[in-house]
């Protein structure tokens, strides 16, 4: 109606009137509120926070001298940067493998036409509303040491007990678990959908040609999934990669920092003094580095992806 | 942005009526991003007296019905104060905000100063003292505070001292408390141990604890918190000041933790937790051993005044800090500030609350009401603490226990770098990675080089 409302009239002259009458300005003034907020929220932070990356600066502080280039110098000589790093790396390792394995085969069970199909979907599917504060509460009892229902369990049958979140070495892989649990819901929902996209006339051609289950599954079903893949496995290293929830709220990034991941550390650095005050303008260099890693990290997961996956659905 | 009437002509009607619209909702989002911000501009204070100020007051301590319809006294007590305040017409009005959790106080005003809406006033941790000096528009309370009518010295001398940054005062003590050995009578009864004394050392603490300990009951003597918070660290801080230690030197130049009070300090929660396996180490921090004291699953917490009201099945007793042998039974206070913003001149206003609220009648009056510690020594007097300690039992004790804060945390900007550090140090001995001197001695030469640095 708008697009109406603003047609040219008839015979107006001149290329003024017709840029401020055409559909295109009407466009603009339409989508101008959402432009504005976007800019407001995003675009201003950004530029804000390379200016903030060039300074020592401590939020509360409105002392702030320009220091250049120092604060993206000094990235590659501290050890608490290179420490989240590698937690990183080990994490999301561990993470996107297991979370997107899992939720393949979890999405063919819950593609099968059995009784209360809907139920289990809705099961699978719940850790995903559940707020992360809750699940990490629940972890935190379920893991716990003394008194958790894990080392209950695995007591049980003669293992452990372990230390999950209270031991060095347990607890990225006790992290891994919990997130893992968190997030297998969306991977499997994703699956599932791209698992009723299969054509049934090939499964049935490929039958029909005497394949194996087994055989339909790897040459038929799998190659399908490409797409599904891809955007899973970018999906799931980027939120890996800007993990922070969980670990603020379980972990802390211990014990001795072996959870301590890129997003935990930046928000210590910017909003607390604990690595030192005034602290802010580096926080804002390393998120740029993060930054630059996870858009080559995805870019690169791109290029792969488009020589292994051949099929879009 | 809006034309005068008339200077258009009359063919650019239909678009204007789109434009107009478009423009109106622009003006309208600008608006609302900008006109909740002033909060205490209603009326400018200066010049007319008649308009009355609003002063805005951040506190963390919840609402006064809590989500589990419980009513909730320190809320409360804040709450019938500043309403008192109000009925009295002084010309300001106090408008209470809660922010939520103190532990995030600090982050959320950096946030605010960064939007330019710092609050009037607002709560905040001693330990962010030094970093709060630093902000704009902060009020340096120095000159106010020595009216004699304020009787600046009637609060605590650890009070002062962490509401002092270089010589200026920043911050009016808003609460303090201290940690005492809160036992589980019965528990101590089962294993038919006495009950502790006042002249108890830490070796006495560690057999009882030890004895307290039966692991097919999943019951243990104490419990620690080792996130390597502030938390992990103040309750070692006690203990190194008990062994006659300090955390820094007198000038606070050079790490001092990494003595022989410190290591013997250390060595004791090495003994407990790692030898006798006697103390339950909580990682998360975030109420669990409250929650297992309550049900009788530990024997002795070190803690403070706060926590008493989280144990009503739990029949407790109360005893002031052990000690090292000659040493003394010192303990830690954690003096929390009003912290004061001169925003729009409001700030003698905000100063003019702040010496009604924190005299000793509204003082006595927010204890007997939420259970606070009294920030003001001429409000403890034996009747008080014979009442206080008959409304809170367990508190008495407590009041009594502010004679044995002699020294605070050194309040300066790398100090939360600092207990950092010292948490790290403190964590790794009691996982049993490391021994004390050499985690103590690695710690002080990176709080070293923090401090030269």
């Amino acid at each position: 109606m708008a697009a109406v409302a603003a047609r040219p009239q008839r015979g107006a002259p001149g290329f003024a009137r017709r840029a401020l009458t055409s559909d295109h300005l009407v466009g603009w003034l339409f989508v101008l509120p959402a432009v504005f907020l976007v800019a407001l929220f995003s675009i201003f932070p950004i530029i804000w926070g390379f200016v903030l990356s060039l300074q020592k600066a401590s939020l509360i502080s409105p002392d702030r001298p320009f220091v250049g280039f120092d604060n993206y110098s000094r990235i590659a000589s501290d050890p608490f940067a290179r420490q989240a790093a590698v937690n990183a790396v080990i994490y999301t390792c561990l993470f996107v493998p297991i979370s997107i394995i899992i939720a393949l085969f979890l999405a063919i069970a819950l593609n099968q036409k059995i009784r209360l199909i809907r139920f289990y979907r809705l099961a699978v599917f719940i850790p995903v509303a559940v707020s992360t504060i809750a699940t990490g509460v629940m972890f935190m009892w379920l893991f716990d040491v003394n008194f958790g229902l894990a080392n209950w369990a695995l007591g049980g049958v003669g293992l452990g007990p372990f230390g999950w979140f209270n031991s060095p070495s347990g607890a990225m892989p006790s992290l891994v678990i919990m997130t893992v649990w968190g997030w297998l819901g969306f991977d499997a929902i994703i699956y599932l959908a791209a698992l009723q996209g299969v054509p049934h006339e090939l499964v049935e051609a490929a039958a029909v040609d005497g394949a194996s289950r087994w055989t339909i599954f790897r040459h038929v079903t799998l190659p399908l999934l490409g797409p599904a893949t891809l955007l899973l496995v970018v999906w799931s290293t980027i939120s890996a990669v800007q993990l922070f929830d969980e670990v603020f709220f379980v972990t802390k990034g211990g014990p001795l920092g072996h959870t301590s991941v890129p997003v935990f550390y930046i928000y210590k650095l910017a909003f607390t003094n604990q690595y030192g005050f005034g602290m802010a303008g580096y926080a804002a260099a390393l998120a740029y580095v993060l930054f630059v890693v996870i858009l080559i990290l995805t870019l690169v997961q791109f290029w792969m992806g488009n020589r292994v996956v051949h099929y879009s659905s | 942005m809006r034309s005068p009437k008339g200077s258009r002509t009359s063919s650019h009607r239909s678009k204007r009526r789109l434009v107009v619209p478009a423009v109106a909702a622009i003006a309208l989002i600008a608006v609302a991003c900008t006109s909740s911000s002033d909060s205490g501009a209603t009326a400018s204070g200066s010049g007319s007296p008649g308009a009355p100020v609003t002063l805005t007051m951040w506190h963390g301590y919840g609402n006064v019905i809590d989500n589990q319809g419980q009513t909730n006294y320190e809320a409360k007590s804040l709450t019938e104060l500043v309403k008192q305040y109000n009925a009295m017409n002084t010309g300001i009005q106090v408008k209470l905000d809660y922010i939520g959790s103190n532990d995030h106080a600090f982050d959320k005003l950096t946030v605010a100063l960064n939007a330019d809406e710092a609050p009037d006033i607002t709560y905040q941790y001693g330990t962010s003292m030094a970093a709060l000096a630093t902000a704009p528009g902060v009020m340096d309370l120095t000159d106010d505070v020595q009216d004699p009518t304020f009787d600046w010295n009637d609060f605590s001398e650890g009070a002062r001292q962490a509401a002092t940054v270089d010589g200026h005062v920043y911050g009016i003590p808003a609460l303090i408390d201290n940690l005492a050995i809160v036992y589980n009578k019965d528990l101590f009864q089962q294993a038919g141990i006495a009950a502790p004394t006042p002249d108890w050392t830490w070796d006495d603490f560690a057999a009882a604890a030890k004895a307290l300990t039966d692991p097919s009951k999943k019951q243990f003597g104490w419990a620690y918190p080792i996130d390597g918070s502030e938390d992990t660290v103040w309750h070692y801080d006690a203990m190194l000041w008990e062994a006659g230690g300090d955390i820094l030197n007198a000038d606070n130049t050079q790490a001092a933790f990494n003595s022989d009070a410190g290591v013997e300090a250390l060595t004791a929660l090495q003994q407990m937790a790692v030898t006798d396996k006697s103390v339950y180490l909580d990682q998360q921090n975030t109420g669990q051993t409250d929650t297992l004291f309550n049900s009788g699953k530990i024997g002795m917490l070190v803690t403070g005044p706060w926590a008493l009201s989280g144990y009503p099945d739990a029949n407790y007793g109360v005893q002031i800090m052990p000690s090292f042998s000659g040493g003394s039974h010192a303990t830690i206070a954690g003096p929390d500030m009003w912290v004061m913003f001169d925003n729009d001149g409001h700030g003698d206003a905000a100063w003019q609350f702040m010496q009604w609220f924190t005299a000793a009648e509204q003082v006595k009056e927010d204890a007997m009401t939420s259970g606070h510690l009294p920030i003001r020594n001429s409000v403890v007097t034996p009747s008080f603490l014979k009442e206080f300690d008959n409304k809170f039992p367990g508190e008495g004790l407590f009041a009594e226990n502010l004679q044995n804060v002699t020294k605070a945390r050194p309040v300066i900007t790398s100090y939360d770098q600092i207990s950092r550090i010292m948490g790290e140090a403190i964590v790794k001995v009691m996982l049993g990675q490391d021994d004390p001197k050499s985690a103590l001695d690695d710690a002080a030469n990176q709080v070293n080089q923090a401090l030269g640095g």
